[in-house]
């Protein structure tokens, strides 16, 4: 990944996403008990019931990149998919915020959770686009929550990596990125060409107005096939051979009363023959 | 040498003991090791990591492999992923197993990636299966779970979620060859300009008892109720992810799966639906309480005991109580 000169040719930034399940449609089906596997074995069957979304975190990191522009540096922005037919709908949406261009990798290996096979395409399309200084990422799917991505695409580009941030800046050719750790806030500072994962304290992003969502629907994606790029189909990493749906049993004890004090009292008196309450 | 079932133990802060997930990922590699006639090696890279070290032999582990240095104290991305990649070699490593902390998102799908390996994290189980590792993760945060198997020709890097495994006995006196890693030069792309507040105090993670306000709580200034009932009962406040959005807590409050994950006696879930993402945080307390004024919240098919009532005349009630008996 040669960066180009951040001071004089604008900044190209590309921003991955991908399409999941909408998170919270699929928690109240699994509440629910409705929450099947399809017949493969290893994927959902909601009965089309539960839409497919752009991955929240993936959102966010369209954000973070509107950002770096709003505070003007000069910038392209291109979003990329890796995902089937279906999974272009989400660039319209990234389009209506902001992105300037939007490539879809089309692959029939996508949804089996290997984000190693994900990152080759990816690595293989940012080579071809050849002048990428900085990569956006969520910092994980919300389907298969492992945060795959952004580390191995680092690694195959042999670009900087900095995970979990709330915010990104480019200052004078390199980055400034506040990270959120388990003790708080710290900030780097990165070279580019770099890849950063955006994590939800970032914030909402942005909605796109009703202009732009009528524009960006007649934006066609640019098209690729995962076998520009793939040495061999299937996955390379991982692969999900199985998915399984606990079957929570509930054994809840519900402590009942004639007024909230008189639960409370009940409830510590509980939990204290248990001597679950220390000392 | 012959292949070792290695386990990575990174960011050991200066003369640090093992931690209970560094000790369980032993556990768990040596299950793994039986089953494929091997020994387990264990990974130390950190400051000062005599102690560790010491305490890893007696644990069981065969081969010691040691990365001192006062800059490793903390995860130093490039650079502690090149002194992992060593190990790898020198333990001769097809499996890795990485316990559960906040770098293991980063370190296990670098490490995987450099070594054209592949990665699992969050693995709830892991065994073996015609020959080869399986590893069994939550999805969606806890709503499935998936089993994957490894395509990769490089090693199965695996972070551990909590509870995969019984820490192995200690044998004092016990020992294992040691061998010192290089140490390369810090990768000069990240550089850390404003270090995180240097919290020493207790850890959310350690607690014995934390008690866990959520959207229920109606608004933000209600969170000092959350905050006086675990201080009564000698616990921590923690916070669901939409109270964290909302500005009413803290982020190193939030339990979860994208928060800490927490393990102590008593969970007190206050006005917290239950969502998978949220208990993927909490699922492993020994008793979990709950207090929604919806019988049907999903949080009473996990929790042990339930009040079904207003958080906003419960707390202060427990809060009375609390007090009453540590007076
Ligand atoms: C990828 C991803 C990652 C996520 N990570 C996390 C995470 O790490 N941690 C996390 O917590 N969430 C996480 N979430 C969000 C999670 O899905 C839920 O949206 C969130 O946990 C809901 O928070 P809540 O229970 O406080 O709010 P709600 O779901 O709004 O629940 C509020 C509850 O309060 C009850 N209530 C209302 N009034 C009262 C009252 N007066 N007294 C008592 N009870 C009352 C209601 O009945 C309800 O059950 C994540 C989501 C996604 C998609």
């Amino acid at each position: 990944m040669p960066t180009a000169d951040a001071s004089g040719g604008g900044l190209h930034i590309v921003v991955c996403a991908k399409q999941v399940l909408d998170p919270d449609g699929v928690n109240s089906f699994a509440f629910w008990g409705r929450l099947q596997v399809g017949g493969d074995g290893r994927s959902f069957d909601t009965g089309e019931m539960v839409p497919r979304i752009i991955n929240a975190y993936d959102e966010q990191a369209v954000e973070a990149a509107l950002r770096i522009r709003d505070a003007r540096v000069d910038c392209r922005i291109t979003v990329v998919t890796v995902g089937d037919e279906e999974a272009g709908a989400i660039l319209k949406r990234c389009v209506a915020m902001g992105a300037d261009d939007a490539v879809q990798i089309v692959d029939a290996a996508a949804g089996l959770g290997d984000g190693f096979r994900t990152a080759r395409l990816l690595a293989g399309l940012i080579a071809e686009l050849g002048d990428v200084d900085l990569v956006l990422c969520g910092r994980q799917g919300s389907d298969y929550d492992q945060g795959t991505v952004p580390a191995a695409l680092a690694e195959r580009l042999g670009a900087a990596l900095v995970t979990m941030s709330a915010g990104v800046a480019v200052e004078g050719g390199t980055l400034r990125v506040v990270r959120v750790t388990p003790r708080g806030e710290e900030v780097v500072r990165a070279t580019l060409p770099a890849v950063v994962s955006i994590s939800n304290e970032i914030g909402t992003p942005r909605y796109p107005s009703s202009r732009r969502m009528m524009q960006a629907r007649r934006q066609r994606p640019e098209r690729r096939e995962a076998s520009d790029y793939e040495g061999a189909p299937g996955a390379v990493g991982v692969e999900v051979t199985r998915l399984m749906v606990p079957d929570v049993q509930g054994h809840c004890e519900i402590i009942e009363g004639g007024s909230a004090a008189e639960k409370a009292e009940r409830l510590m008196a509980q939990l204290h023959e248990r001597g679950l309450l220390g000392g | 040498m012959a292949e070792h079932v290695l386990v990575l133990v990174t960011a050991i802060e200066a003369g640090g003991p093992l931690r209970d997930a560094d000790g369980e990922a032993l556990g768990a590699a040596q299950a793994l090791a039986r089953e494929r006639g091997c020994e387990v090696a264990c990974a130390l890279i950190g400051a000062d990591v005599a102690a560790a070290a010491t305490e890893a032999a007696e644990r069981g582990a065969g081969l010691i492999l040691t990365a001192d240095a006062a800059g490793l104290a903390a995860f130093d991305g490039g650079r502690s992923v090149t002194i992992a990649a060593e190990a790898v070699g020198r333990a001769e490593a097809r499996v890795v197993l990485i316990p559960r902390g906040p770098d293991v998102l980063e370190l296990a799908p670098r490490l995987a990636a450099r070594l054209d390996g592949a990665s699992v994290v969050g693995a709830t189980e892991v065994r073996t299966a015609s020959d080869d590792v399986v590893a069994v993760a939550a999805v969606f945060g806890g709503a499935a779970r998936a089993e994957y198997a490894f395509r990769a020709p490089g090693p199965h890097v695996i972070g551990l979620a909590p509870a995969v495994a019984e820490v192995p006995e200690r044998r004092p006196g016990r020992s294992a060859p040691a061998v010192a890693l290089a140490i390369p030069e810090a990768d000069g792309r990240v550089r850390t300009i404003e270090a995180a507040p240097d919290v020493s105090g207790p850890r959310l993670e350690d607690a014995k008892l934390v008690v866990a306000g959520g959207r229920g709580l109606q608004d933000g200034e209600n969170f000092a109720l959350i905050r006086e009932l675990a201080q009564a009962l000698g616990g921590m406040p923690g916070a669901s992810r939409a109270i964290v959005d909302d500005g009413w807590a803290s982020f190193e409050q939030q339990v979860g799966l994208t928060g800490k994950i927490v393990t102590p006696d008593v969970y007190f879930a206050v006005g917290i639906s239950g969502a998978s993402q949220h208990m993927a945080g909490c699922a492993n307390a020994r008793c979990i309480v709950a207090v929604n004024t919806d019988p049907e919240a999903p949080i009473f098919t996990f929790a042990d005991y339930g009040i079904v009532d207003d958080a906003l005349d419960v707390l202060p009630a427990l809060v009375r109580l609390a007090r009453e008996r540590g007076a």
